[in-house]
């Protein structure tokens, strides 16, 4: 199997693929290493992972209609409640979101949860941008959605916190080679996102899921395809007392900066 | 087969996590936020004429260390918040200094990037807590002797309303740095206060004797066995004159000529964190009144997720509030974090520019002034030869 094949793995796998690569790597590099000293440093801790960057538009006819989607969701709950009461033994599986960080301290009110056309409504809300734009690195990964908080990630095994505040706990983590960020609201509300990219890295997946009190969850299944942005013209560099510093690209901003 | 593990692993996985969200449901209180010593309101004692010249000791404030932080509470992007404290080390003891020079009631007092034989008391400091409303030092200040003066946390918080307009400053409405009053300007005033009242506890002879045991500190820096025997320690630890050299003693006359020129050197580099400090003062009150603006912003935001105003509804408006409030929150310290590391951008070119000084060293400025220290005791070493050669002609 190709290292970066699409299908997922159970960690150990994907730890076991990646200490091979890693190994494959570094014997290659300290080949190479004989004939140019030069080379970059490759830190074999770090995971390997696949490459998700680039510019993703959504494809509209692979995407799931969240209205198609709720009315699928709806029909397979009755059709689940009906089968239950055909044969009263059987009982239900509870749903969970697949990450647990411990006490976040959020609100808590007692009642039910919200309706599955709430959660299918919310979905919906979170998921309207039609362009992702994810830079990566060697050791993070950048997903970028116009008018929403970049999802920033390591590339690390371990589970990270990635953002924090009294209106909610943001972590993220790798299971296999997907990348899932998962959002815990007030009142016990739920949002996972699950990135999956494929693996001529030309299509990408996201499952968003929204989990209200433990019930079971709506799914949105977006597809994007990747897209050649054209490039910046210009290159910026953040200052604090003159915000944006720009020039064309390409040149030195350091003499920017210092007049 | 590996699809049909990986089911079973994922179930497995859920079943845990199902186990686990059980187990968390039950909310935990947020400890109490620490106490903090604060100074109050300080006016600083200042000296309306010169004091007696055994007073007038030299200082060395050494750039600061900082604590380092939270390993637990660690989250992605901190690095940019950990290299403007990293800034703040060299910027804050220059703050310190122009203190202690205003108060009129000392030597030289200079900003130094490491631990100096030459000066009679050096100031340590490690930065707490450092944000646009509060600062906290932990101070230590410990004079040629070994006698330790200071060693106790300052801590001052401000409001909004103590930085002036100027500090939003704009094309129409530039920084004014001359009238400026740095809004922390009390834990500066109650350090130096309390140097001072450390001071008046010696007598003449005490200082006396401390500027004497500097001079032969740095003689032994200089060249350990000729001045082996000068100090020696007392059973608390503390440096005690042993015996004096004569005052003609051509070898003292060298040490004073070395330390002379030493200083020449550390008035240079402290000249260097004085134009480091005039860079950055802009930009640095800029992003401490960014930093307030934070703060204040977040605390509002904690005041409306602690009255619980989402009402436990669970149709969409609500739910729609949740996340809407959750990304603002996100963004809002994500710009915070983007101001930050336009802070570190802005003040890289001066940070380059302090390493950059000392025409013929190299390195950092703390690597500089260690190779400056090895050049002058290997300049003594060579001139004390040609000094016992030609005794011995």
């Amino acid at each position: 199997m190709p290292l970066n094949d699409v299908t997922p793995m159970p960690r150990r796998s994907s730890r076991c693929f990646a200490a091979i690569g890693s190994a494959v790597l570094g014997l290659l590099l300290g080949t190479a290493a004989l004939a140019q000293d030069s080379l970059p440093q490759l830190d074999l801790d770090l995971p390997l992972r696949l490459d998700f960057s680039g510019s993703w538009e959504k494809d509209f006819g692979r995407s799931d209609n969240w209205e198609d989607e709720l009315s699928r969701t709806l029909r397979v709950r009755q059709e689940s409640a009906a089968r239950q009461q055909s044969s009263p033994g059987s009982s239900r599986i509870p749903s969970a979101p697949p990450i647990s960080i411990g006490n976040i301290n959020l609100p808590r009110s007692r009642g039910r949860g919200a309706n599955m056309v709430n959660l299918a409504r919310l979905a919906e809300y979170i998921s309207r941008q039609n362009t992702i734009e994810i830079k990566q690195t060697r050791d993070e990964i950048r997903i970028e959605r116009s008018g929403e908080a970049a999802l920033v990630c390591g590339v690390e095994y371990e589970l990270q916190r990635t953002f924090e505040s009294e209106h909610g706990v943001e972590v993220c983590g790798w299971d296999g080679q997907q990348l899932v960020f998962q959002i815990m609201l007030p009142d016990d509300l739920i949002i996972m996102h699950r990135f999956t990219v494929a693996s001529n890295q030309q299509v990408l997946n996201l499952l968003t899921s929204v989990y209200s009190k433990g019930g079971d969850p709506f799914n949105l299944r977006l597809a994007f395809n990747k897209y050649q942005a054209p490039r910046d013209e210009f290159n910026c560099i953040q200052t604090l007392s003159r915000g944006q510093v720009c020039n064309q690209s390409g040149a030195d901003l350091s003499d920017v900066l210092d007049n | 087969m590996l699809l049909a593990r990986y089911r079973l692993n994922l179930r497995h996985f859920s079943t845990a996590m199902v186990l686990l969200v059980s187990a968390c449901a039950q909310n935990i209180p947020e400890p109490p936020p620490r106490p903090l010593n604060l100074v109050g309101d300080v006016v600083l004692d200042q000296a309306t004429q010169i004091p007696d010249e055994e007073s007038l000791l030299e200082i060395g404030v050494q750039i600061f260390s900082s604590d380092g932080g939270e390993e637990d509470e660690y989250q992605i992007g901190d690095w940019v918040f950990d290299e403007i404290i990293q800034k703040e080390t060299r910027f804050l003891p220059h703050l310190l200094k122009n203190t202690l020079v205003a108060s009129n009631q000392w030597g030289a007092v200079r900003v130094i990037p490491e631990s100096d034989p030459s000066l009679d008391l050096i100031v340590f400091g490690e930065i707490v807590q450092s944000d646009g409303k509060t600062l906290e030092l932990e101070i230590r200040a410990i004079d040629s002797s070994g006698r330790e003066w200071l060693n106790r946390v300052y801590a001052d918080q401000v409001d909004q309303e103590e930085y002036p307009e100027s500090t939003r400053f704009t094309l129409d409405n530039t920084f004014d740095a001359n009238n400026f009053v740095e809004p922390f300007q009390d834990i500066y005033d109650r350090i130096a206060n309390d140097l001072l009242s450390v001071r008046s506890t010696l007598d003449e002879q005490a200082l006396v004797e401390l500027n004497l045991v500097t001079d032969l500190l740095y003689a032994r820096d200089l060249s350990p066995d000729s001045f082996a025997e000068t100090l020696r320690e007392d059973e608390n630890g503390l440096l005690k004159l042993e015996s004096l050299p004569a005052a003609d003693d051509p070898m003292m006359a060298r040490v004073a000529d070395m330390k002379y020129r030493h200083h020449l050197f550390i008035d240079t580099v402290d000249e260097y964190y004085q134009t480091l400090y005039d860079d950055i003062q802009p930009a640095y009150v800029l992003w401490r009144r960014y930093s307030i603006d934070q703060i204040a912003e977040a605390e509002t935001s904690r005041q409306e997720a602690s009255q619980g105003n989402y009402g436990g509804s669970s149709g969409f408006l609500s739910l729609r509030q949740r996340y809407d409030r959750f990304k603002w929150s996100k963004i809002f310290e994500r710009e915070f974090s983007d101001l930050a590391a336009g802070f570190n951008n802005e003040l890289a070119p001066a940070f380059l520019e302090l390493n950059s000084q000392v025409h013929g060293l190299s390195g950092t400025m703390e690597q500089q002034y260690r190779e400056w220290r090895g050049i002058l005791r290997r300049l003594f070493e060579l001139e004390n030869g040609e000094l016992t050669t030609n005794a011995s002609e």
